[in-house]
């Protein structure tokens, strides 16, 4: 009794530290390093083998907008976000009235990112922040947002988009294969701080 | 033979082996809490809410239990709660494997490098096996201290 009361006393002195020290270093930490002691992701990560996204929606109005007869990119409001390749994704992007989002890191982002994308890091303490922002700029609702991160299993463009459908965006497209895919194809690339 | 494996010559220098990997292991990871939050959710293990708590506190809980460890304070509840904490590691990854859902260990920190399905089944295995390894370490020093128990 006494040993197992003398291991649950050192143990529950060590968590106190360690919490103690936590809760300070995060307190002190900028808003790249920072998180909510509470978060707000679902339960399981996506599943990556997740089927194909459906087919977009095609109107004559905007098909021609993108450059590839037949394809457009109509709103999609029961959904959170649909899957778009990299033609679709180079085509919207030859518009150039389409706002691009980078949900990787920050610092991921300063090394480089999809030419006039904004950071918004689905893992930083201040990504909430940033989201309602954009939706308090007043931004057409309907308007195509392209969200992207490093392609592959990442999945931050898709909670990333989820968190855009939540405020009201409902034209969120997911550029599954996300900025490796950008890079091969030799598209427009920037770099430098966080905006 | 079991004495040479529980003298205190042998349980000092696996303490500080033991204590060294900690707590590197830990201030890898608190460089970079959402990075390691971002792993823990890929693990697909613990509840969404509490993904950020964990990858707040057990960086910082591996570093002070291996501080403790390195200093001689309350060493057997050191080493228990290292031991725990490889459990938990090898079961998370374990069930991962049998799954088929390969993760990055994140062990030593967040990896920036893109790897594919065959290089993360690999490094989860060598993970695994590494935490078997540093659990034979712990269990030295259980061995080695059962005495201070007794007393």
């Amino acid at each position: 009794m006494t040993r197992r009361g003398s291991f649950w006393r050192d143990a529950i002195a060590i968590l106190v530290i360690a919490g103690t020290a936590a809760a300070i270093s995060n307190a002190i930490a900028g808003p790249e390093r920072r998180l909510h002691w509470v978060g707000a992701y679902s339960e399981k990560a996506p599943d990556r083998a997740k089927p194909a996204a459906a087919p977009l929606a095609v109107t004559p109005a905007n098909a021609a907008a993108t450059g590839e007869p037949g394809k457009a990119f109509a709103p999609h409001p029961a959904r959170a976000w649909v899957e778009v390749s990299g033609d679709d994704v180079a085509a919207l992007f030859s518009r150039g009235d389409v706002l691009f989002l980078d949900a990787r890191r920050s610092s991921v982002y300063r090394e480089g990112h999809i030419s006039g994308a904004r950071s918004m890091s689905v893992w930083e303490a201040d990504v909430d922040d940033k989201v309602k922002a954009l939706f308090a700029e007043g931004r057409d609702q309907s308007a195509p947002i392209v969200v992207y991160c490093s392609g592959g299993d990442c999945e931050d463009s898709h909670m990333l988009g989820q968190k855009l459908y939540f405020v009201g965006f409902d034209n969120v497209l997911v550029y599954k294969d996300g900025f490796p895919d950008w890079q091969k194809r030799g598209l427009p690339v920037g770099k430098g701080e966080p905006r | 033979m079991s004495g040479r494996l529980t003298s205190p010559w042998l349980t000092s220098r696996v303490q500080f082996v033991l204590a060294a990997i900690f707590v590197v292991a830990g201030f890898s990871k608190i460089v970079d809490p959402p990075g390691f939050a971002h792993e823990i959710h890929n693990y697909a293990l613990v509840p969404g809410p509490a993904v950020n708590a964990m990858a707040l506190v057990l960086p910082w809980l591996e570093v002070v239990t291996g501080l403790a460890l390195f200093f001689g304070i309350a060493r057997r509840s050191s080493a228990r709660i290292l031991g725990l904490l490889l459990l938990t590691f090898i079961v998370a990854l374990s069930i991962n494997l049998v799954r088929g859902h390969f993760v990055d260990c994140a062990c030593f920190g967040v990896s920036t490098a893109v790897k594919t399905d065959a290089e993360r089944l690999r490094d989860m295995k060598l993970a695994i096996a590494r935490d078997v390894g540093f659990l034979l370490l712990v269990g030295q020093v259980l061995a080695a201290t059962r005495r201070e128990e007794r007393a």
